[in-house]
Protein backbone atom coordinates (compact mmCIF):
# COMPACT_ATOMS: atom_id res chain seq x y z
CA UNK A 1 0.00 0.00 0.00
CA UNK A 2 1.25 3.41 -0.92
CA UNK A 3 1.63 6.28 1.49
CA UNK A 4 0.56 9.41 -0.36
CA UNK A 5 1.85 12.70 1.04
CA UNK A 6 0.27 16.06 0.19
CA UNK A 7 2.18 19.19 1.14
CA UNK A 8 0.23 21.88 -0.70
CA UNK A 9 -2.84 23.75 0.44
CA UNK A 10 -5.94 22.79 -1.57
CA UNK A 11 -6.56 26.51 -1.97
CA UNK A 12 -3.19 26.98 -3.66
CA UNK A 13 -2.77 23.99 -5.99
CA UNK A 14 -4.71 20.99 -7.23
CA UNK A 15 -2.29 18.59 -5.56
CA UNK A 16 -4.82 17.14 -3.11
CA UNK A 17 -7.46 16.63 -5.80
CA UNK A 18 -4.92 14.96 -8.07
CA UNK A 19 -3.80 12.75 -5.20
CA UNK A 20 -7.32 11.69 -4.24
CA UNK A 21 -8.05 10.79 -7.88
CA UNK A 22 -5.25 8.25 -7.70
CA UNK A 23 -6.01 6.74 -4.30
CA UNK A 24 -7.45 3.33 -3.67
CA UNK A 25 -9.72 2.38 -0.76
CA UNK A 26 -7.44 1.70 2.17
CA UNK A 27 -4.70 4.03 0.88
CA UNK A 28 -3.15 6.38 3.38
CA UNK A 29 -2.92 10.09 2.68
CA UNK A 30 -0.66 12.08 4.98
CA UNK A 31 -1.21 15.84 5.04
CA UNK A 32 2.07 17.60 5.79
CA UNK A 33 3.38 21.17 5.63
CA UNK A 34 0.81 23.32 3.80
CA UNK A 35 -1.31 20.25 3.12
CA UNK A 36 -2.77 20.55 6.62
CA UNK A 37 -5.17 23.22 5.41
CA UNK A 38 -7.08 20.49 3.63
CA UNK A 39 -8.08 19.26 7.08
CA UNK A 40 -10.66 22.02 7.10
CA UNK A 41 -13.34 19.66 5.83
CA UNK A 42 -15.36 22.32 4.15
CA UNK A 43 -15.42 26.07 4.12
CA UNK A 44 -18.37 26.21 6.49
CA UNK A 45 -16.21 24.61 9.22
CA UNK A 46 -14.40 27.90 9.63
CA UNK A 47 -14.42 29.46 13.07
CA UNK A 48 -12.62 32.46 14.49
CA UNK A 49 -10.43 30.08 16.49
CA UNK A 50 -9.33 28.34 13.30
CA UNK A 51 -8.73 31.72 11.67
CA UNK A 52 -6.57 32.78 14.60
CA UNK A 53 -4.54 29.58 14.27
CA UNK A 54 -4.06 30.03 10.55
CA UNK A 55 -3.05 33.65 11.24
CA UNK A 56 -0.45 32.39 13.69
CA UNK A 57 1.14 30.13 11.10
CA UNK A 58 1.19 33.17 8.79
CA UNK A 59 2.87 35.12 11.62
CA UNK A 60 0.06 37.66 11.73
CA UNK A 61 -1.25 39.05 15.00
CA UNK A 62 -4.97 39.54 14.46
CA UNK A 63 -6.15 43.03 15.37
CA UNK A 64 -9.58 44.61 15.07
CA UNK A 65 -8.52 45.90 11.64
CA UNK A 66 -7.55 42.38 10.54
CA UNK A 67 -10.90 40.95 11.67
CA UNK A 68 -12.69 43.78 9.88
CA UNK A 69 -11.17 42.65 6.58
CA UNK A 70 -11.68 38.93 7.26
CA UNK A 71 -15.33 39.43 8.20
CA UNK A 72 -15.80 41.59 5.14
CA UNK A 73 -14.31 38.88 2.90
CA UNK A 74 -16.57 36.19 4.33
CA UNK A 75 -19.67 38.36 3.93
CA UNK A 76 -18.65 39.12 0.36
CA UNK A 77 -18.16 35.42 -0.38
CA UNK A 78 -21.52 34.58 1.17
CA UNK A 79 -23.21 37.03 -1.13
CA UNK A 80 -21.29 36.53 -4.39
CA UNK A 81 -19.71 33.06 -4.00
CA UNK A 82 -16.31 34.42 -4.98
CA UNK A 83 -13.54 36.14 -3.08
CA UNK A 84 -13.02 39.67 -4.43
CA UNK A 85 -9.97 40.61 -6.48
CA UNK A 86 -7.69 43.20 -4.82
CA UNK A 87 -9.02 46.15 -6.80
CA UNK A 88 -12.61 45.30 -6.01
CA UNK A 89 -11.69 44.66 -2.38
CA UNK A 90 -9.90 47.97 -1.85
CA UNK A 91 -12.78 49.92 -3.40
CA UNK A 92 -15.36 48.12 -1.31
CA UNK A 93 -13.36 48.45 1.92
CA UNK A 94 -12.86 52.15 1.25
CA UNK A 95 -16.59 52.56 0.70
CA UNK A 96 -17.51 50.74 3.89
CA UNK A 97 -14.78 51.71 6.35
CA UNK A 98 -13.47 55.01 5.02
CA UNK A 99 -11.03 56.22 2.36
CA UNK A 100 -7.96 55.85 4.60
CA UNK A 101 -8.53 52.06 4.54
CA UNK A 102 -9.52 51.83 0.91
CA UNK A 103 -6.07 51.34 -0.59
CA UNK A 104 -3.78 48.39 -1.21
CA UNK A 105 -1.01 49.88 0.93
CA UNK A 106 -3.25 49.55 4.00
CA UNK A 107 -4.25 46.00 3.09
CA UNK A 108 -0.65 44.96 2.48
CA UNK A 109 0.33 46.45 5.84
CA UNK A 110 -2.22 44.17 7.47
CA UNK A 111 -1.49 41.17 5.23
CA UNK A 112 2.10 41.37 3.89
CA UNK A 113 1.64 38.45 1.51
CA UNK A 114 -1.39 40.06 0.00
CA UNK A 115 -5.06 40.25 0.82
CA UNK A 116 -5.77 37.61 -1.85
CA UNK A 117 -3.24 35.05 -0.75
CA UNK A 118 -3.14 35.67 3.00
CA UNK A 119 -6.41 37.27 4.13
CA UNK A 120 -8.45 34.76 2.13
CA UNK A 121 -6.44 31.93 3.65
CA UNK A 122 -7.20 33.18 7.15
CA UNK A 123 -10.83 33.76 6.21
CA UNK A 124 -11.07 30.15 5.05
CA UNK A 125 -11.92 31.16 1.49
CA UNK A 126 -10.55 30.06 -1.86
CA UNK A 127 -8.21 32.54 -3.53
CA UNK A 128 -9.80 34.80 -6.10
CA UNK A 129 -9.19 33.44 -9.61
CA UNK A 130 -6.74 35.12 -11.92
CA UNK A 131 -3.42 36.86 -11.38
CA UNK A 132 -3.09 39.25 -8.49
CA UNK B 1 12.51 -1.02 8.44
CA UNK B 2 15.23 0.32 6.19
CA UNK B 3 14.49 3.77 4.76
CA UNK B 4 16.08 5.61 1.87
CA UNK B 5 15.36 9.34 1.87
CA UNK B 6 15.28 11.75 -1.08
CA UNK B 7 15.41 15.49 -0.29
CA UNK B 8 14.54 17.60 -3.32
CA UNK B 9 14.53 21.11 -1.86
CA UNK B 10 17.05 23.40 -0.24
CA UNK B 11 16.98 24.72 3.31
CA UNK B 12 14.45 27.37 4.41
CA UNK B 13 12.68 28.14 1.14
CA UNK B 14 10.65 24.95 1.40
CA UNK B 15 9.67 23.12 4.54
CA UNK B 16 10.67 19.87 2.82
CA UNK B 17 14.19 19.80 4.27
CA UNK B 18 12.79 20.27 7.79
CA UNK B 19 10.15 17.57 7.30
CA UNK B 20 12.80 15.17 6.01
CA UNK B 21 15.08 15.92 8.96
CA UNK B 22 12.31 15.39 11.53
CA UNK B 23 11.19 12.22 9.79
CA UNK B 24 14.72 10.82 9.88
CA UNK B 25 15.08 11.65 13.58
CA UNK B 26 11.71 10.08 14.40
CA UNK B 27 12.58 6.97 12.39
CA UNK B 28 15.91 6.59 14.18
CA UNK B 29 14.23 7.07 17.56
CA UNK B 30 11.82 4.26 16.69
CA UNK B 31 14.69 1.93 15.90
CA UNK B 32 14.50 2.06 12.10
CA UNK B 33 17.52 2.20 9.87
CA UNK B 34 18.28 5.08 7.54
CA UNK B 35 20.08 3.48 4.62
CA UNK B 36 20.95 6.74 2.90
CA UNK B 37 19.83 10.34 2.53
CA UNK B 38 20.18 11.61 -1.03
CA UNK B 39 19.97 15.28 -1.96
CA UNK B 40 18.79 16.23 -5.46
CA UNK B 41 17.51 19.32 -7.31
CA UNK B 42 17.88 22.29 -4.98
CA UNK B 43 18.19 19.83 -2.10
CA UNK B 44 21.94 19.96 -2.75
CA UNK B 45 21.89 23.40 -1.13
CA UNK B 46 21.48 21.67 2.22
CA UNK B 47 25.17 20.84 1.87
CA UNK B 48 26.79 24.26 1.85
CA UNK B 49 28.69 25.29 4.95
CA UNK B 50 28.39 29.01 4.10
CA UNK B 51 24.96 29.59 5.64
CA UNK B 52 24.51 31.93 8.62
CA UNK B 53 20.87 31.69 9.61
CA UNK B 54 19.48 34.00 12.31
CA UNK B 55 20.41 32.78 15.76
CA UNK B 56 16.85 32.50 17.00
CA UNK B 57 15.97 29.99 14.31
CA UNK B 58 17.09 26.46 13.54
CA UNK B 59 20.38 25.85 11.71
CA UNK B 60 19.40 23.28 9.10
CA UNK B 61 22.85 22.61 7.68
CA UNK B 62 24.24 22.05 11.15
CA UNK B 63 21.33 19.73 11.91
CA UNK B 64 22.27 17.55 8.94
CA UNK B 65 25.97 17.53 9.84
CA UNK B 66 25.15 16.58 13.42
CA UNK B 67 22.86 13.81 12.20
CA UNK B 68 25.68 12.40 10.08
CA UNK B 69 28.09 12.55 12.99
CA UNK B 70 25.83 11.16 15.72
CA UNK B 71 24.07 8.45 13.73
CA UNK B 72 26.54 7.69 10.96
CA UNK B 73 23.98 8.54 8.27
CA UNK B 74 25.11 8.89 4.63
CA UNK B 75 24.41 12.35 3.26
CA UNK B 76 24.89 12.04 -0.50
CA UNK B 77 24.73 15.00 -2.85
CA UNK B 78 24.16 14.49 -6.57
CA UNK B 79 27.23 15.72 -8.43
CA UNK B 80 25.32 16.95 -11.49
CA UNK B 81 22.76 18.92 -9.48
CA UNK B 82 25.57 20.26 -7.27
CA UNK B 83 27.62 21.45 -10.24
CA UNK B 84 24.61 23.38 -11.53
CA UNK B 85 24.09 25.08 -8.19
CA UNK B 86 27.64 25.62 -6.95
CA UNK B 87 28.02 23.06 -4.19
CA UNK B 88 31.52 21.67 -4.44
CA UNK B 89 34.08 19.74 -2.44
CA UNK B 90 37.82 20.16 -2.65
CA UNK B 91 38.26 17.73 -5.55
CA UNK B 92 35.48 19.26 -7.59
CA UNK B 93 36.88 22.75 -6.93
CA UNK B 94 40.29 21.71 -8.26
CA UNK B 95 38.77 19.86 -11.21
CA UNK B 96 36.72 22.85 -12.30
CA UNK B 97 39.22 25.58 -11.41
CA UNK B 98 37.12 27.16 -8.67
CA UNK B 99 38.84 29.26 -6.05
CA UNK B 100 37.21 27.59 -3.05
CA UNK B 101 34.95 24.77 -1.95
CA UNK B 102 31.93 24.82 0.34
CA UNK B 103 30.79 21.33 1.25
CA UNK B 104 29.49 21.09 4.82
CA UNK B 105 30.78 18.40 7.20
CA UNK B 106 29.11 15.03 6.88
CA UNK B 107 28.11 15.48 3.25
CA UNK B 108 29.79 13.89 0.26
CA UNK B 109 29.49 14.50 -3.46
CA UNK B 110 28.08 11.40 -5.06
CA UNK B 111 26.15 10.18 -8.09
CA UNK B 112 22.56 9.36 -8.98
CA UNK B 113 23.53 5.71 -8.89
CA UNK B 114 23.54 5.99 -5.11
CA UNK B 115 19.92 7.15 -5.21
CA UNK B 116 18.87 4.19 -7.36
CA UNK B 117 20.86 1.81 -5.19
CA UNK B 118 19.09 3.29 -2.17
CA UNK B 119 15.78 2.42 -3.78
CA UNK B 120 16.91 -1.12 -4.50
CA UNK B 121 18.40 -1.88 -1.10
CA UNK B 122 15.91 -0.14 1.20
CA UNK B 123 12.42 -1.23 2.19
CA UNK B 124 10.88 2.18 1.56
CA UNK B 125 11.92 5.31 -0.35
CA UNK B 126 10.55 8.53 1.15
CA UNK B 127 10.54 11.66 -1.03
CA UNK B 128 10.43 15.18 0.42
CA UNK B 129 10.06 18.01 -2.10
CA UNK B 130 8.08 20.82 -3.61
CA UNK C 1 26.36 13.21 -16.91
CA UNK C 2 28.26 10.29 -15.41
CA UNK C 3 27.16 6.69 -15.50
CA UNK C 4 28.14 4.04 -13.04
CA UNK C 5 28.26 0.48 -14.35
CA UNK C 6 27.83 -2.44 -12.00
CA UNK C 7 28.42 -6.16 -12.36
CA UNK C 8 25.38 -8.16 -13.41
CA UNK C 9 25.14 -10.00 -10.10
CA UNK C 10 25.81 -6.94 -7.92
CA UNK C 11 22.28 -6.84 -6.55
CA UNK C 12 21.69 -10.60 -6.29
CA UNK C 13 19.18 -10.15 -9.09
CA UNK C 14 16.93 -7.84 -7.09
CA UNK C 15 14.55 -6.29 -9.58
CA UNK C 16 12.13 -3.71 -8.24
CA UNK C 17 9.39 -1.74 -9.90
CA UNK C 18 10.55 1.88 -10.12
CA UNK C 19 8.05 4.59 -11.00
CA UNK C 20 8.94 8.16 -11.91
CA UNK C 21 5.96 10.49 -11.45
CA UNK C 22 6.00 13.75 -13.41
CA UNK C 23 3.43 16.42 -12.58
CA UNK C 24 5.10 19.64 -13.64
CA UNK C 25 5.48 21.41 -16.96
CA UNK C 26 8.99 21.64 -18.45
CA UNK C 27 11.14 24.82 -18.41
CA UNK C 28 9.22 26.81 -15.78
CA UNK C 29 11.07 24.68 -13.26
CA UNK C 30 13.95 22.24 -13.55
CA UNK C 31 12.11 19.20 -12.24
CA UNK C 32 11.23 17.77 -15.66
CA UNK C 33 14.82 17.88 -16.92
CA UNK C 34 16.45 16.59 -13.76
CA UNK C 35 13.83 13.86 -13.40
CA UNK C 36 14.68 12.65 -16.90
CA UNK C 37 18.35 12.59 -15.92
CA UNK C 38 17.56 10.22 -13.05
CA UNK C 39 15.64 7.96 -15.43
CA UNK C 40 18.60 7.76 -17.80
CA UNK C 41 21.07 6.91 -15.03
CA UNK C 42 18.58 4.54 -13.41
CA UNK C 43 18.15 2.66 -16.68
CA UNK C 44 21.61 1.14 -16.19
CA UNK C 45 20.46 -0.75 -13.11
CA UNK C 46 18.17 -3.20 -14.93
CA UNK C 47 15.12 -2.46 -12.81
CA UNK C 48 11.50 -2.53 -13.98
CA UNK C 49 10.98 1.12 -14.88
CA UNK C 50 7.81 3.09 -15.63
CA UNK C 51 7.15 6.77 -16.10
CA UNK C 52 3.88 8.46 -15.21
CA UNK C 53 2.83 11.83 -16.58
CA UNK C 54 -0.09 13.65 -15.00
CA UNK C 55 -1.37 17.19 -14.48
CA UNK C 56 1.05 19.61 -16.16
CA UNK C 57 3.60 16.81 -16.54
CA UNK C 58 1.90 15.83 -19.80
CA UNK C 59 3.37 18.98 -21.35
CA UNK C 60 6.85 17.46 -21.02
CA UNK C 61 5.99 15.16 -23.92
CA UNK C 62 4.47 17.77 -26.19
CA UNK C 63 5.73 17.93 -29.78
CA UNK C 64 7.20 21.04 -31.40
CA UNK C 65 8.87 22.59 -28.41
CA UNK C 66 10.88 25.65 -29.46
CA UNK C 67 12.91 27.12 -26.63
CA UNK C 68 15.27 29.33 -28.62
CA UNK C 69 13.95 32.58 -27.25
CA UNK C 70 14.42 31.43 -23.67
CA UNK C 71 17.95 30.15 -24.27
CA UNK C 72 17.01 27.07 -22.23
CA UNK C 73 18.03 23.77 -23.79
CA UNK C 74 15.14 21.98 -25.48
CA UNK C 75 15.50 18.53 -23.99
CA UNK C 76 12.27 17.02 -25.36
CA UNK C 77 14.13 14.96 -28.02
CA UNK C 78 15.70 13.01 -25.17
CA UNK C 79 12.34 11.34 -24.45
CA UNK C 80 12.72 9.63 -27.82
CA UNK C 81 15.96 8.03 -26.62
CA UNK C 82 14.26 6.29 -23.70
CA UNK C 83 13.33 3.35 -25.88
CA UNK C 84 17.05 2.65 -26.47
CA UNK C 85 17.50 2.53 -22.70
CA UNK C 86 14.72 -0.08 -22.46
CA UNK C 87 12.45 2.43 -20.78
CA UNK C 88 9.24 1.80 -22.65
CA UNK C 89 6.42 2.08 -20.13
CA UNK C 90 5.17 5.63 -20.35
CA UNK C 91 1.76 6.11 -18.75
CA UNK C 92 -0.07 9.36 -19.39
CA UNK C 93 -3.19 10.51 -17.54
CA UNK C 94 -6.07 10.72 -20.00
CA UNK C 95 -7.87 13.19 -17.72
CA UNK C 96 -4.88 15.52 -17.69
CA UNK C 97 -4.63 15.35 -21.47
CA UNK C 98 -8.36 16.07 -21.90
CA UNK C 99 -8.20 18.98 -19.45
CA UNK C 100 -5.48 20.51 -21.61
CA UNK C 101 -7.04 19.73 -24.98
CA UNK C 102 -4.27 17.30 -25.94
CA UNK C 103 -4.35 13.99 -27.80
CA UNK C 104 -1.76 11.25 -28.33
CA UNK C 105 -0.92 12.85 -31.68
CA UNK C 106 0.37 15.90 -29.83
CA UNK C 107 3.00 13.84 -28.05
CA UNK C 108 6.56 13.23 -29.09
CA UNK C 109 6.68 9.50 -28.17
CA UNK C 110 4.23 6.59 -28.11
CA UNK C 111 2.56 6.38 -24.72
CA UNK C 112 -0.25 4.51 -23.00
CA UNK C 113 -3.14 6.77 -22.04
CA UNK C 114 -4.67 5.59 -18.78
CA UNK C 115 -7.68 6.47 -16.68
CA UNK C 116 -7.20 7.71 -13.13
CA UNK C 117 -8.27 4.31 -11.88
CA UNK C 118 -5.78 2.44 -14.06
CA UNK C 119 -3.08 4.91 -13.02
CA UNK C 120 -3.78 4.24 -9.36
CA UNK C 121 -3.61 0.47 -10.02
CA UNK C 122 -0.22 0.95 -11.64
CA UNK C 123 0.99 3.11 -8.76
CA UNK C 124 -0.05 0.48 -6.21
CA UNK C 125 2.14 -2.11 -7.96
CA UNK C 126 5.31 -0.07 -7.56
CA UNK C 127 8.11 -0.72 -5.08
CA UNK C 128 9.83 2.64 -5.39
CA UNK C 129 8.05 5.84 -6.40
CA UNK C 130 9.95 9.00 -7.22
CA UNK C 131 7.96 12.20 -7.38
CA UNK C 132 9.83 15.23 -8.65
Amino acid sequence: MILHTVNKSPFEKNTLISCLKHCKPGSSVLLIEDGIFAALENLSDWTEEIAAEIAQTEEIKMSENHWEVVTFLRDYYDEFQIAPAVRVLTKAIGKKFGKEKGNSKYLYELFPYGPAKQACKIAGLPKPTGCI
Amino acid sequence: MKFAILVNEGPYTHQAADTAYHFVKAAIDKGHEIYRIFFYHSGVNNGTRFTSPPQDDRDLVQNWSRLAEEHNVDLDICVAAAQRRGIIDKDEAERHGKDCHNLAPGFRISGLGQLIEGGIQSDRMMVFGD
Amino acid sequence: MSEEMYEDDEYDGIVKKFMYVNRKAPYGTIYALESLEVVLIGAAFDQDISLAFMDDGVYQLKKDQDTKATEIKNFSPTYRALEMYDVEKLYVSKDSMDERGLTEDDLIVPVELVSAEKMSDILEEQDVIFSF
